[in-house]
């Protein structure tokens, strides 16, 4: 097809789909509603991810983690199979700890185990509290800093607790909470430190250190009857320099202790970015579904659309053959029409998702952003909705018998 | 007026088309011979239904399942690729139409540039460039940007054979152009018709208006799908003097508003009118058009 071909189809399609307003609008409201809600999720999650890759970027480009479960290839596992604290029974040991921490560049590990019970100060913490049990590494590993007192210390008293300086003031009325009592599960435990306010409800660690209180590791498996899982093990080397072979030994060793299992994931900082809450993925799950079924009913649509409108111009695809147009010509013509529909949806989708992005993130901590990523998702999915749904209708235009189209008398 | 050479564009032989099959086959064509020269101008009369039409879109090429031989330009259609047929259709053919000649949604201006558009090699400006100036030998450059509804029949159909024009194609096939028009824009018509056969064009039309037949160099009439006369064959022949009248049977037609007036088959005979006179008539009428042309116009816009 000619260059001045292409112009001519262009300038067509936008002729037609202008002289039929209303139409084309309902036409491409699933296209728009479909891609609106694939930007939005992804500008949203892309944005979190920024904030984490951030986070570590901060630590020093050192960081690798391990989390249980294998890693995750393909979008469609990623979205069905949370990750993670998800797991109901972790596949990371003590003694993986233990091996990584002998290997060579390893400068600190830290592994943390969730526990969910009721925590009670002067008043009880609400329902969901993480109470974190790791060892005193975790400070330096994640760079935690304090606002008063200190860090766990495997030379004290076990049944002491560091807490996050938002959950001080709801359980103990202050941030100044030092020498206070906590109790779990009939354990007391006296804080000896708050943590400064990080304002970082999303990390790679998916605790929201502000609202938890953390605990040593011994206790912590005491008071869960041994149930507490290793959720993650951070790792930072001694260099950045050094990340990459710590993370193929820890590969290594990982993969000789679970005799050859391949039921653990090592990231290393960018990769570490993904988000992998389960909150996310309910969303990501939700949308996905919302979109498809949109862009397929949108597909649907423009198919019909088109279908009404190759009837409508019969006579006119009569004269144009008469007049010399090639089949392929035709097929091009209502081709580019529909690819002009899906096309403008996808672009009024494309505004409108980040319209609504905007809108939720003045509820969130972080902005959606803006990559070429989502920019060539929508225009991707666009131009296949045009192509599949306006291929039919286009090759039926193509295929009427110039007679008959011309006996066909509007 | 240019004298029709001797060399062939069309010649058809033993030609046929069917439509339908087993019992409800049916042939509308069948069995033309036919040789068309460079620069003749050649009426197609008959009753409805003879196969006019069919005939017209054979030669067109918008109809190539056919039987029999038919060579265009002296190339056997049968050889010819789709492309090459819709090659031909966009640089050697001028189509006319009785009526929905022209794209409800395109301006009068699109219509006429749209043949360049699927030649190539022309930008939009350029199209329209040469639409307009194409335009303005109808004298319809202050119609350009109007859409075809806001045309008058005549009007439509002047912006019809400009378009059929655009492209220079050698061959004007035109199908009842006339037939949705008052005789007075019909005989507007006729005399953009007889121009271009001046200017060396080969043309083609149905008409079921006798009236017009004197505009043409050559009068066939079909009947059932065959050739029932043409005046070629007796005019062709320099020894044969014209004094038997031609008569030449025009049944009422169902698709002709001026012929639904008459019920009674009406008998038009040329038997005055031999070679030369008819030659002689139609130098008149140009003349006469060509007179007329700026007062003609003039009139239309007032329409
Ligand atoms: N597409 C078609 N399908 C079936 N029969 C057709 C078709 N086109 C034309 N015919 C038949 O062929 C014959 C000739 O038609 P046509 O060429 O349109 O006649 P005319 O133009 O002389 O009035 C008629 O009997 C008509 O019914
Ligand atoms: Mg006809």
């Amino acid at each position: 097809m000619s260059r001045f071909l292409l112009s001519s189809h262009l300038q067509n399609a936008r002729h037609s789909l202008r002289s039929n307003r209303s139409r084309t609008l309902l036409t491409i409201l699933g296209i728009a509603i479909g891609v609106a809600s694939i930007t939005t999720i992804m500008s949203l999650g892309d944005g979190a991810s920024q904030v984490v890759a951030q986070q570590i970027s901060n630590l020093g480009g050192n960081l690798a983690i391990v989390r249980p479960g294998p890693s995750r290839t393909n979008f469609l596992t990623d979205i069905t199979v949370p990750q993670g604290q998800n797991y109901a029974t972790s596949t990371l040991t003590d003694s993986d700890v233990a091996a990584i921490s002998a290997l060579p560049h390893v400068k600190e590990i830290a592994p943390i185990s969730v526990i969910n019970s009721t925590i009670t100060g002067q008043h009880s913490a609400p329902a969901g509290t993480p109470i974190v049990s790791t060892t005193p590494a975790l400070s330096s590993v994640d760079g935690l800093q304090l606002d008063v007192g200190q860090f766990l210390d495997s030379n004290i008293s076990q049944n002491t607790a560091v807490v996050g300086s938002n959950l001080a003031r709801i359980i103990f009325g202050t941030t100044d909470a030092l020498g206070q009592t906590a109790y779990i599960r009939g354990y007391n435990f006296t804080i000896i430190g708050v943590l400064k306010p990080l304002n970082q409800p999303i990390n790679y660690n998916n605790i929201d250190f502000d609202n938890a209180i953390i605990i040593g590791q011994d206790i912590g498996r005491q008071l869960s009857n041994g149930s507490a899982q290793i959720q993650q093990i951070n790792i930072r080397s001694d260099s950045a320099a050094n990340l990459t072979s710590v993370v193929s030994s820890i590969n290594k060793t990982l993969s000789a202790q679970h005799f050859g299992d391949k039921d653990f994931t090592v990231l290393a900082n960018s990769d570490i970015s993904q988000p992998t809450s389960e909150l996310f993925y309910a969303v990501v799950g939700v949308t996905t579904s919302i979109a498809a079924i949109s862009l397929f009913v949108g597909g649907i649509g423009i198919m019909n659309i088109m279908l009404v409108s190759v009837a409508e111009r019969t006579r006119e695809i009569g004269i144009r053959k008469a007049i010399g147009a090639h089949t392929t010509d035709i097929v091009w013509q209502f081709l580019i029409e529909s690819l002009a529909l899906s096309l403008s949806g996808g672009f009024l989708g494309y505004i409108a998702g980040y319209g609504l992005a905007f809108m939720i993130s003045t509820a969130l901590p972080f902005y959606p952003s803006f990559n070429w990523q989502i920019a060539a998702v929508s225009f991707g999915l666009s131009v296949l909705i045009g192509t599949i749904f306006g291929l039919y209708p286009a090759v039926r235009a193509a295929r009427k018998d110039p007679i008959e189209a011309l006996r066909y008398y509007s | 007026m240019t004298e029709s050479t001797n060399t062939p564009v069309i010649v058809l032989r033993g030609l046929k088309k069917h439509f339908g099959v087993g019992d409800a086959e049916q042939y509308a064509l069948d069995g033309v011979d036919l040789t068309i020269n460079k620069g003749e101008f050649v009426t197609i009369m008959g009753p409805s239904g003879s196969g006019k039409t069919t005939l017209l879109n054979v030669l067109g090429l918008l109809d190539t399942s056919i039987e029999g031989d038919y060579q265009l330009e002296g190339r056997a259609v049968n050889t010819l690729s789709k492309r090459q047929l819709a090659r031909i259709r966009s640089r050697q053919i001028g189509f006319v139409f009785q009526s929905f000649n022209l794209i409800n949604r395109l301006t009068v201006i699109e219509n006429v540039a749209l043949p360049l558009t699927y030649k190539g090699g022309l930008s939009h400006i350029k199209r329209l460039k040469k639409a307009s100036e194409m335009l303005a030998t109808f004298h319809l450059n202050e119609r350009e940007y109007f859409l075809p509804y806001q045309l008058s029949g005549g009007q439509t159909q002047r912006v019809a054979i400009a378009r059929a024009l655009v492209n220079n194609p050698s061959i004007i096939l035109a199908d009842e152009p006339t037939g949705n028009l008052d005789s007075r824009a019909s005989h507007i018509i006729m005399e953009e018709l007889s121009d271009l056969h001046q200017r060396g064009n080969t043309i083609i039309m149905v008409t079921h208006n006798p009236d017009l037949t004197t505009y043409a160099s050559r009068v066939i009439t079909m009947l059932d799908g065959k050739i029932a006369s043409d005046t070629d064959s007796l005019l062709g022949q320099p020894s044969v003097e014209f004094k038997r009248p031609l008569a030449m049977v025009v049944r009422p037609s169902t698709d002709n508003q001026a012929a639904n007036s008459q019920t009674k088959p009406v008998v038009t005979t040329l038997s005055k009118v031999d070679r030369r006179k008819l030659k002689v008539a139609v130098r008149k009428r140009q003349q006469i058009a060509k007179n007329r042309a700026p007062a003609r116009h003039a009139e239309e816009y007032h329409q």
